[in-house]
């Protein structure tokens, strides 16, 4: 289903006032094993809830530019590396269709039948054909097209196999991701439904173990870190041996999925309120039943609109929203607000960096720790339980659903997602996020993102008063001395090279 | 040659060696029955055709000579290989609890601890010059699907699974071991030469068993200890960086 050979196809333009728009086409070339079942993206139940006017114009948004996971489609505006190198004309001197070339990138990259496509010239903008290379001469720099078109002039821009990353990324993501975290990256995969922790629903555009400040996104790096070494503790396995190239592509992807969930969400979000059919059938019961009320005290009502009619001029609303040009100024700012957030947290300015060197590890700084960690400044304890168990008296609790006053049917705390969760046990050792003291301090710092574990960062806990706790924490899994029932064989073995000879 | 063993079809165990010579061994007394039994049988299809219509049949059915012969020879045979490979197997599976032929302790290094799950490695080495610890010690160094080990003498992993039963193999170390639920399991090997060996889960373990693909990583004692220091200052790093006066 997902091979690596699928041509890319050539720049289009979705809507004027955009970024170059690119697909990667997929043409699928069978060999033999049959049909498979094709990949689709799924959309948001409230994507599903919306009057059919604004969801075919939310499907056609996302189709148009995000593609689906056959047609991938590559939105330039989004800080997502597609893959390719780019390249200006030197000067156009050879022979038809040969011309000289400066690249940006590593010319291996350019293999005979890659594509190419002009993003400036007179050529941009598919207006020609798709271009081939034919071949590339990394001594004089110089690209043989396999058709000679319209000559380029120098200073035109092109890229050379354009969307390569992106569809490796899609690849591997498919053969090694897909089952559990969904074609969707909604956490939805075949076996998601099986496992606790559930598998990270990307769409909401949040990641949990970052090294980023508690209202930024992930970095690249990050996620590495998550799909080199897996997450402890969890069915998320590590992928130390993909290889550096298939990693950094299925992290691309993975991103550009989370672009897209939440770009979905966020634009679904404007429309809800006003075109939503759940919205209108709700706001229509409340006004008959209000009018009902009047009318047995007599007063003057005005009887409300049916449910048709109240549909139908939802829709006409909807019509003038699109043609006042509010709907492309709802996709511009989700886009301009997401391109922001993506590029802004691969800045140094908000990764998160100790100030001072971890304080050294005495008894004196772990009771330091450990007097914060039972304080109410921090109320660690109520959460993570007084000995550090992860029974605090919150995981007792009923607890709101986040933005409602409907509460949860279970006990105990909830992350973002809706999923149950515990505090961490402190006593087992096993960090989720890394073992490392600097892991330790980004979660006690920046809290993890979508879930109750709050950020105590300056406002609360100064850098050494964090570290104080890192401290207390990490001495937490070698405080009571553990039974060893089993004799273990290392034991055994240690003994044989412990006793003397004879 | 050893074209059907993995990777160049060399061991790089001292082990291994052993294990293949067994292997030959037992290849050869199989192609010998294989081949005489099907010649055997041949020539009785052969014969049984060509039986003239006067001459009289030999019947073996229920010939007591050879139903004596077929039985004490495969099991002479079986008997043999069993007691052949005793001194391989008690090598693999004993002589570390043994001494050496002068009294002396075996010295074997303890690297690891090696924990299987569904579907990954997860192990934990003990820091430089202590021991490894039945439990997790604060200073203990962990790595994932990377098993560091040093080269030039007998090591030894605990090996245990926190669900299924898995099993450990280094094809081209010649080694493999099942995991079992509950044991924690002493598994001796060396490797003769620096190197990465691929090292896999060869017992069905779920539908992720593919997954467990793994790397052992032959060093020298030197570059072993080098790569512990490493991976220690790592896991420990606190992330401050002096600010560049
Ligand atoms: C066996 C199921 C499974 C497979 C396969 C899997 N994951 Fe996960 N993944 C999980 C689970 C479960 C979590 C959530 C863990 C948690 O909430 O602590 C997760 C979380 C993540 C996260 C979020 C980390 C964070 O900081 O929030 C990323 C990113 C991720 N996985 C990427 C991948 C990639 C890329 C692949 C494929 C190469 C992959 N996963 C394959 C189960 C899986
Ligand atoms: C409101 C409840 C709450 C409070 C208060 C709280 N935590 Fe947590 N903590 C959690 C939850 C829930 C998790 C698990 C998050 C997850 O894995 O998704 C967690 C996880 C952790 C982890 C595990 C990180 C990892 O990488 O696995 C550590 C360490 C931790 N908390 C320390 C603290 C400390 C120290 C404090 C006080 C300064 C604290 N927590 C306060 C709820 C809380
Ligand atoms: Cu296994």
């Amino acid at each position: 289903m997902f091979r690596e050979n699928f041509p890319i196809s050539m720049p289009r333009f979705t809507r004027t006032g955009f970024n170059v728009l690119v697909t990667f086409g997929l043409a699928v070339i069978n060999s033999g094993c049959g049909e498979a079942p094709q990949a689709k993206f799924k959309y948001r139940p409230t994507t599903e809830d919306l009057i059919p006017e604004a969801n075919k114009a939310v499907v056609k948004t996302l189709t148009e530019d995000f593609g689906t996971p056959e047609k991938l489609v590559a939105w330039e505006r989004f800080p997502v590396d597609y893959g390719g190198v780019k390249g200006t004309v030197a000067a156009n001197d050879g022979p038809a269709g040969a011309f000289s070339v400066t690249l940006d990138g590593d010319a291996g990259k350019i293999a005979k039948g890659a594509s190419l496509l002009w993003v400036t010239g007179s050529q941009a903008g598919g207006k020609s054909a798709e271009a081939t290379v034919k071949s590339f001469n990394a001594v004089t720099k110089t690209l043989q097209l396999a058709s000679a078109s319209t000559a380029p002039v120098a200073g035109d821009r092109f890229i050379v196999a354009f969307g390569e990353d992106m569809q490796l990324g899609r690849v591997v993501y498919m053969k090694n991701c897909m089952h559990c975290h969904g074609v969707t990256g909604d956490g939805d995969g075949p076996t998601g439904k099986f496992l606790n922790p559930r598998p990270r629903d990307y769409r909401n555009g949040k990641f949990k173990f970052t090294s980023t400040q508690s209202q930024e996104k992930a970095t690249r790096d990050d996620l590495h870190r998550i799909v080199q070494y897996g997450i402890p503790g969890t069915y998320m396995p590590s992928f130390l041996l993909l290889g550096k190239r298939e990693t950094t592509a299925v992290v691309e992807y993975v991103r550009w999925l989370a672009i897209r969930g939440e770009f979905e969400k966020r634009f679904v979000e404007e429309l809800t309120n006003d075109y939503s059919e759940s919205v209108i059938v709700d706001s229509i019961k409340k006004a008959q039943a209000s009018y009902e009320e009047k009318k047995r005290n007599k007063e003057e009502a005005e009887k409300p609109l049916s449910e048709s009619k109240a549909k139908k001029e939802a829709a006409a609303a909807f019509k003038k929203y699109v043609d006042d040009k509010e709907l492309d100024g709802a996709i511009e700012e989700t886009a301009n607000l997401l391109a922001a957030a993506w590029t802004q947290s691969e800045t140094p300015e908000v990764s998160v960096v100790p100030t001072s060197q971890r304080v050294e590890d005495t008894p004196e700084s772990r009771e330091r720790g450990r007097l914060l960690y039972m304080s109410n400044t921090t109320k660690c304890y109520t959460c993570h339980g007084p000995t550090g168990r992860g029974d605090g008296a919150a995981t007792e609790d009923f607890w709101d659903k986040p933005g409602t006053s409907v509460k949860f049917e279970k006990r105990g705390l909830h992350d973002e997602w809706g999923n149950p969760l515990k505090p961490r046990n402190l006593t087992l050792g096993q960090y989720r996020g890394g073992r490392r003291p600097l892991d330790l301090f980004r979660r006690i710092r920046a809290g993890i993102k979508g879930t109750p574990m709050p950020a105590f960062g300056e406002t609360v806990l100064k850098d050494p008063q964090v570290w104080d706790v890192v401290n207390y924490v990490m001495s937490l899994p070698y405080q009571q001395k553990q039974p060893t029932a089993v004799k273990h064989p290392a034991e055994v073995v240690a003994k044989n090279e412990e006793k003397p000879a004879n | 040659m050893h074209w059907w063993f993995p990777g160049d079809g060399n061991a790089y165990s001292t082990l291994g060696g052993k294990i293949d010579d067994l292997f030959y061994l037992i290849l050869v007394i199989v192609s010998v029955t294989f081949v005489g039994t099907s010649a055997a049988l041949g020539y009785a299809l052969w014969r049984g055709a060509a039986i003239k219509a006067d001459e009289k049949v030999w019947f073996s059915h229920g010939s007591h000579s050879l139903e004596v012969i077929w039985t004490i020879v495969p099991s002479a045979v079986l008997l043999f290989i069993a007691l052949y490979q005793l001194d391989v197997w008690a090598e693999y599976r004993m002589k570390g609890f043994a001494k050496e032929k002068d009294g002396s302790p075996k010295i074997i290094t303890v690297v690891a601890e090696v924990t299987a799950r569904q579907f990954e490695w997860r192990i934990r080495y003990p820091a430089n010059g202590k021991p490894l610890k039945p439990t997790p010690q604060p200073d203990d160094i962990y790595s994932v699907n990377e098993l560091h080990v040093p080269t030039g003498g007998l090591v030894s992993i605990t090996l245990r699974t926190d669900d299924v039963q898995h099993a450990f193999f280094v094809p081209m170390l010649r080694v493999k071991q099942d995991a079992v639920p509950g044991k924690m399991i002493p598994v001796w090997f060396d490797a003769t030469m620096p190197g990465n060996y691929e090292m896999l889960c060869a017992e069905l373990c779920g539908w992720g068993h593919y997954k467990m693909k793994a790397m052992l990583v032959a060093q020298s004692a030197d570059d072993f200890e080098a790569w512990k220091d490493k991976a220690s200052a790592e896991q420990f790093d606190d992330g401050y960086r002096k600010p560049a006066e």
